[in-house]
C-alpha cells in the first residue's frame, strides 16, 4: 500500500486549471521533492491532501484511505507543515505545540519533542514564549516541531526550509535523514533546487498544474549535462565535429570547455589522438536538467 | 469529540477576557440604573419628570412611558438599551465568525490537518456563543438582584422575577439569531472582517426597519422581516407575558443560521 496515492486529480477554479490531472505513487520510506514555480499547483495539491481543498475529478489516498471520503482515517498519521503557520499570537509555544498534539488525537510524547528541539536548537526558555515575540524563524522552528513531533508516517511538509538560516536548513536536512532511516515517508514541495537535489529521493515537477517530470534523482543527474575541461599540451585547432552529446561551450588553442551529456567514451575516444594534459570533469548539476522542464515547452512526460 | 472539547475550551479561554470584561460591565451598569432610580425615586422625580411632560408628547408616548419612567422601568432599561443590545449583538457576531478569523489566519489548516471532521468547528462556536450569551445574561440578572437587594429604596415595588427573566430570555434569544446569522456568513467566508461587517450592516438595516415600523405605517408590512420586531421589551413590562412566537422566530433563525453554517462549511474550499 502506497503511503500515498493521486489518481488523476484536478481542481479548477472557473477556467483557471490549477491541478490538472495528476497522478502520483509514493513509495514507503522515500522522500519525494514536489517540484514546481509559483502558483504551479504545488499547494493546491497538498490542500487537496489535507481535504481542505475539494477536488473537481480524480482521488488521493493516503495509507490506504481516501482524502475527502475517508479523511478522518486519512490524516490520523500524517505530519503537516504549512506553508505559513497560522497561530494565534496570544498562545505561547508550548500552548500551541499541546493543543495540535492533542487535538490530533496523540499523547504528548516529550521525549520525542525535546529531542526535536535540540536538534532544532529551540530551547524550553523560547516554548514559554508568545509567539507574538517569535521571529519568523523561530515560527518555522516551532511549525517543525509540530509536524514532526507525533512521530506520523507520512509527513507533508509544504516549503519547510522556508525562513531558515543555512544552519537551521542543515539541521532540517538532518532530520528528514533521520525520519527516513525510522522508515518514515515525507512529500515535501519545495522550489529549492539545491535541497532536493540533496535530501530528495525522487522528485515529482508540476508546471501549470501539471505533472511534467517524475524521476529518480539519480537518474536524472545522469542526464544531466556534465562540465568537462580539456586542457592541452601544444596548440590544437578548434573542431566541429565533437561526438554526440558533446557541445563546445568555449574552445581556445589550449584548452576546450564542453558540456557532456551521457557517458564520456565518446569524448574520450575522440581526444585521444590530441596531446591532452589534463580533464576536468565536474559533478552534473540537477538544476540543469530541471530548469529545462520549468522552461514553456519542455517536454511533459514521466521518467 | 475529546479534539472538539479541546478546541471548546481553547476558544472559551481565548475569548474568556472580553466575557468576563463584558459581563462584569453589563452588571455594573445595573446597578448604576439601579442606583440611579433609587435616588430619582426617593427624590420624587418620576412624578416631576412626568409632569413635565406636555399632555400631546405623553399620548404620542403612550402608557408604556409612564411604566419606564418608575422604578421598575429604569431598572429594566438595561435589557433593552441600545448600547447593551449592540454590545451583546457585536460580540455574538464575534464569536460566531470566529471559523471565519480561523479561515483567514490559516489556523483552521493546522487543526483541520489533524483528524478532526469539520462539523466540530461549528459545533464548537455554537456552543460558545450560546454559553457566552447564557453569561452575560446571567451576570445581567445576578447584577439586577444584587442591585435591588444593595440600592432598592424601602417600600418601592421590585420588577417581577418573571418580567426580569423574560426580558433576559427574549434578548438573549436576539443576541442568538444574530449569532446563528453571523455564523452562516462567516462559515462561508474567508475573512472575519466581510464576514462581520455584513452581518453588522444586516443587523443595522433591520433595526432601522423595525423603528421606522413604529413610526411611519406603510413601513409595517415589511417589519416582520426585522429580527429586532420579536423582542417587544415595552409589551413586557406593561405586564403582558413572553410572546412564545417570538422566541420561536428568534430561535427558528438562529437554527437556520446553525444548519447553514454546518452545510455551508463543510462543502467549502478552506483558503486564505
Amino acid at each position: 500500500m502506497a503511503p500515498l496515492s493521486i489518481r488523476n486529480l484536478s481542481k479548477r477554479y472557473g477556467d483557471v486549471r490549477a491541478v490538472n490531472n495528476l497522478s502520483l505513487d509514493l513509495i514507503e520510506g522515500e522522500i519525494l521533492g514536489f517540484l514546481g514555480l509559483n502558483g504551479a499547483g504545488k499547494t493546491t495539491t497538498i490542500r487537496i491532501l489535507l481535504d481542505l481543498l475539494r477536488p473537481n475529478s480524480g482521488r488521493a489516498m493516503i495509507l490506504g484511505h481516501d482524502c475527502q471520503s475517508d479523511g478522518l482515517r486519512a490524516r490520523r498519521n500524517i505530519g503537516y507543515l504549512p506553508g505559513e503557520m497560522g497561530i494565534y499570537s496570544d498562545l505561547t509555544g508550548r500552548e500551541v505545540l499541546d493543543l495540535l498534539s492533542r487535538i490530533g488525537g496523540h499523547v504528548v510524547d516529550k521525549a520525542r519533542r525535546s529531542e526535536l528541539q535540540e536538534r532544532l536548537e529551540f530551547p524550553d526558555s523560547d516554548l514559554r514564549r508568545r509567539l507574538r515575540e517569535y521571529s519568523t524563524g523561530m515560527k518555522r522552528k516551532l511549525g517543525l516541531i509540530q509536524a514532526f513531533q507525533s512521530d506520523p508516517l507520512l509527513l507533508i511538509l509544504d516549503e519547510p526550509t522556508e525562513g531558515l538560516d543555512p544552519l537551521m536548513q542543515e539541521s532540517f536536512y538532518q532530520l528528514l535523514v533521520n525520519v527516513k532511516q525510522r522508515g518514515r515517508t515525507v512529500f515535501m514541495s519545495s522550489h529549492v533546487l539545491s535541497e532536493v537535489d540533496r535530501v530528495c529521493d525522487r522528485i515529482a515537477l508540476v508546471r501549470k498544474g501539471e505533472m511534467v517530470l517524475l524521476s529518480n534523482v539519480e537518474e536524472l543527474r545522469k542526464l544531466a549535462a556534465r562540465p568537462v575541461r580539456v586542457l592541452f599540451s601544444e596548440d590544437v585547432p578548434a573542431t566541429e565535429s565533437l561526438p554526440p552529446g558533446t557541445a563546445a561551450i568555449q574552445m581556445s588553442p589550449r584548452s576546450w570547455n564542453l558540456n557532456v551529456e551521457g557517458p564520456l567514451g565518446p569524448l574520450l575516444r575522440a581526444i585521444a589522438t590530441l596531446p591532452v594534459r589534463d580533464i576536468e570533469i565536474a559533478e552534473a548539476k540537477l538544476e540543469d536538467v530541471i530548469l529545462k522542464y520549468y522552461r514553456e515547452g519542455a517536454p511533459m512526460g514521466k521518467r | 469529540m475529546k479534539a472538539a472539547a479541546l478546541l471548546f475550551a481553547y476558544s472559551l479561554r481565548r475569548a474568556r477576557t472580553v466575557v468576563i470584561t463584558t459581563g462584569l460591565l453589563l452588571a455594573a451598569l445595573q446597578l448604576v440604573l439601579i442606583f440611579v432610580a433609587g435616588q430619582l425615586h426617593s427624590t420624587g422625580a418620576f412624578d416631576q419628570l412626568s409632569a413635565l411632560l406636555p399632555p400631546f408628547a405623553r399620548e404620542l408616548l403612550g402608557p408604556s412611558f409612564a411604566v419606564v419612567l418608575s422604578f421598575g422601568g429604569i431598572v429594566c432599561l438595561g435589557y433593552f438599551e441600545l448600547a447593551v443590545m449592540g454590545a451583546l449583538i457585536a460580540l455574538a457576531v464575534t464569536l460566531a465568525t470566529i471559523p471565519a478569523s480561523e479561515v483567514e489566519s490559516g489556523f483552521m489548516d493546522l487543526i483541520l490537518a489533524r483528524p478532526l471532521a469539520r462539523h466540530w468547528v461549528i459545533t464548537r462556536t455554537i456552543l460558545l456563543t450560546t454559553l457566552v450569551t447564557a453569561i452575560l445574561l446571567g451576570l445581567m440578572v445576578a447584577g439586577t438582584w444584587s442591585g435591588l437587594q444593595m440600592f432598592a429604596p424601602q417600600g418601592v415595588e421590585w420588577p417581577a422575577a418573571k418580567l426580569v427573566n423574560s426580558l433576559a430570555v427574549n434578548l438573549g434569544m436576539l443576541t442568538l439569531c444574530w449569532g446563528g446569522v453571523a455564523m452562516a456568513i462567516g462559515a462561508a467566508s474567508s475573512r472575519r472582517s466581510v464576514a462581520g461587517g455584513a452581518a453588522g450592516l444586516l443587523a443595522l438595516a433591520t433595526f432601522l426597519l423595525d423603528y421606522v415600523a413604529r413610526l411611519w405605517q406603510p413601513a409595517e408590512k415589511i417589519a416582520w422581516l426585522s429580527p429586532f420586531r420579536y423582542y417587544n421589551p415595552f409589551d413586557l413590562i406593561m405586564g403582558n407575558p413572553l410572546p412564545l412566537k417570538n422566541l420561536a422566530v428568534l430561535g427558528a433563525i438562529a437554527a437556520a443560521g446553525f444548519a447553514a453554517s454546518y452545510v455551508l462549511f463543510a462543502r467549502r474550499d478552506i483558503s486564505h
